[in-house]
């Protein structure tokens, strides 16, 4: 299978996009690094306070404008980007395989999801409309605007570098806002060409800037009085720490953190299609995303247990490994060796707590002529139980924690007892165990034969719990609520 | 660890095998429209349905293709099920290269009939746009067997 062209080429420096100019940093330049290939492709600015805040400026100078601008005039600048990146569309999907590591069909997906997002941004005059009623007391009418904020900072983090910034800024902008946008130091260059893309869609300067690098960028954002609000999606420490501050603050805030999701197995399920779902859920994206299945609950007696998890490890065991870029792949590599070390420490943590690991994800062979330095094989534990470590917190990796329980009713108290509230999801042929674990779950996106509980641009974005911090999601509807304040008049003439 | 060397079973490899089939069998009517007056323009156009449904079947994926579907465990398909014997011996007649292209176009329509039906309930359009290939395809069989 031929392994496709990469699209970054030398080692580019990757520059700040702000106020509609390409800036050179200041600040200290660090490597970006093809995980598969383990070679430097790029240098990202670590930026410094300096650039962050000549980014607000250049936002704040630009919002009244931008403001001023008709929604169906900002909604064509939307659409222009929109059309720019269906264009783009491989070229950007190969970016994030190159600087990120994920296999090629899962970049596509990745820049259909976020390419769906400019999308339904497009449709902002209407999203945007707020409501009237006449006559609230005699000869008086009430009405309520939704009105632009000024200026937004949106925070990435590098598993999705393509998409999860798009969850919000194609919102911001499309309502009337300016963003900053600071992509994860780790893979820069999808936000980099996205950021090229806007320029080409003619955007004006200051609307939409790019500021990379790291702690400096997100404390400047965090600190600025002339920054309204911050949409962030990463850690739970992180989240919560950006949540806090946001409150001391007074700025408006998404914060998504982690996750801890289980799958929940009822014996009655279409095993076959189960069991192909939960290869994408446990070790899509390398287990490296928030919605992943990690802890696998069976309900059910030993037969259809055993049954069951021998298929599990028998599809589990043939997952292709290797670069991204050659098609045939299923799984690519960690994002970087710091990652694989963690997950290489929870495997120990289990493996000392006494669970069984029927499937050593340390042992594992890689298509093609690559370094093993920052791939792991997926790995499945079994007898793991509630309060292990590995069971308890976000691995972030190819691992797969099985639990067993007896009932639906005990695997729901098991799923509630979690600390993080993203994505369950139960597999099922029956709508009342369907019903039962929809209703009593505490989680904010519920799967019903869905490992990958994913929401569509136009549903928001939810989380519960630990996984999320704030009142308003991202995408859709939520996200325009989460973009303007509501005013509302109440007029008379006499 | 690791899976089956050949099989094809993400849905990119399936795209890319598809379009190197039709591709093949492209050069192969094209080929042929060279050597055979009598069945030029039927073998010219087939080469440019060819081409059309390469667009169609990347337009399907391209559309639907997601992050939270199985696109890297949608299929799993063998190619060598499907190889396409497309030379012709130089001494071939217009008979059997027609009965060469019949078993190029069966064997089309048991690929997509096959990926069809292992990516129905995992990725929306693309079973759509393989199942309209083979219907076209069937109709391309019929119009080669009365040729």
């Amino acid at each position: 299978m031929a392994v496709l062209e990469e699209p970054i080429k030398g080692v580019p420096l990757v520059k700040n996009y702000i106020n509609g100019e390409w800036v050179e940093s200041k600040g200290e330049i660090k490597d970006v690094v093809n995980p598969a290939k383990y070679e430097t492709i790029g240098k990202v600015p670590i930026s410094t306070r300096d650039e962050i805040d000549a980014a607000v400026k250049a936002s704040q100078e630009a919002f009244p404008d931008w403001r001023r601008t008709t929604p169906v005039a900002r909604a064509r600048y939307v659409f222009r980007l929109k059309n720019l990146l269906e264009e783009h569309f491989e070229e950007v999907s190969r970016v994030q395989t190159q600087e990120h590591g994920k296999t090629i069909d899962e970049s596509r997906g990745e820049t259909r999801r976020g390419t769906e997002n400019v999308e339904v941004a497009c449709g902002i005059p209407t999203l945007q409309m707020g409501y009237n009623l006449e006559d609230i007391a005699t000869g008086i009418d009430e009405y309520l605007i939704r009105n632009p904020l000024g200026v937004f900072g949106i925070i990435g983090p590098f598993n999705f570098p393509f998409m999860i910034p798009l969850w919000s800024a194609p919102y911001a902008v499309a309502t009337g806002n300016c963003v900053i946008v600071k992509p994860s130091s780790e893979d820069p260059f999808s936000q980099l060409k996205i950021a090229e893309l806007v320029e080409e869609a003619g955007f004006p300067p200051g609307v939409w800037n790019v500021v990379n690098g790291g702690r400096v960028v997100v404390t400047g954002m965090l600190e600025h009085p002339g920054i309204q609000g911050i949409a962030f999606v990463g850690s739970t420490p992180t989240a919560k720490y950006i949540y806090q501050k946001c409150g001391e603050t007074g700025k408006r805030v998404i914060a998504q953190g982690g996750a801890k999701n289980f799958i929940v197995v009822m014996p009655d399920c279409n095993v076959n299609a189960t069991i192909t779902s939960l290869m994408t859920s446990f070790f899509g994206n390398t287990g490296q995303r928030c919605l992943s299945g990690a802890n696998l609950l069976i309900v059910g007696d030993d037969k259809f247990y055993n049954s069951f998890i021998e298929k599990v490890a028998d599809s589990v065991s043939k997952i292709v490994i290797g670069y991204g870029l050659d098609e045939s792949v299923q799984m690519g590599p960690l994002r970087d060796t710091e990652k694989k070390q963690r997950v290489l420490g929870y495997i120990d943590s289990g493996i000392q707590a006494g669970a069984r690991l029927m499937l050593d994800g340390r042992t594992f062979k890689i298509r093609g002529d690559y370094p093993d330095t920052c791939f792991l094989g997926p790995s499945v534990f079994e007898k793991v139980t509630p309060d292990m470590k590995i069971a308890r917190e976000e691995i972030f990796g190819p691992v797969m924690s099985v639990m067993r329980a007896k009932s639906l009713d005990e695997a729901i108290d098991v799923v509630n007892d979690c600390d993080f509230g993203n994505g369950h999801a139960i597999f099922t042929a029956d709508g009342k165990s369907a019903r039962q674990f929809q209703y009593d779950v505490v989680s904010g996106n519920i799967g019903i034969n869905i490992g990958i509980v994913a929401p569509m641009a136009f549903f928001p974005f939810s989380g519960m719990k630990d996984s999320f911090f704030g009142i308003l999601h991202t995408q859709g509807k939520e996200a325009v609520r989460f973009f303007t304040e509501s005013k509302v008049v109440i007029q008379r003439w006499f | 660890m690791g899976g089956n060397d050949m099989r094809l079973q993400t849905a990119s490899s399936v795209i890319s095998f598809s379009r190197e089939l039709e591709g093949e069998s492209a050069k192969f009517y094209e080929a042929l429209a060279e050597k055979f007056a009598e069945g030029k323009d039927s073998f010219l156009s087939f080469a440019q349905e060819n081409r059309k449904y390469i667009v169609q079947v990347e337009r399907a994926y391209y559309g639907v293709i997601s992050d939270a579907i199985e696109g890297c465990f949608a299929f799993d398909l063998e190619p060598g099920d499907y190889a396409l014997e497309t030379t012709l011996a130089e001494s071939a007649d217009y008979s059997e290269a027609l009965g060469r292209a019949v078993k190029i176009e069966e064997t089309m329509v048991k690929f997509y009939t096959t990926a069809a039906e292992q990516s129905k309930s995992l990725m929306a359009d693309v079973p759509r746009a393989f199942m309209l290939i083979v219907r076209k395809r069937n109709e391309r069989l019929a119009k080669l067997k009365s040729l």
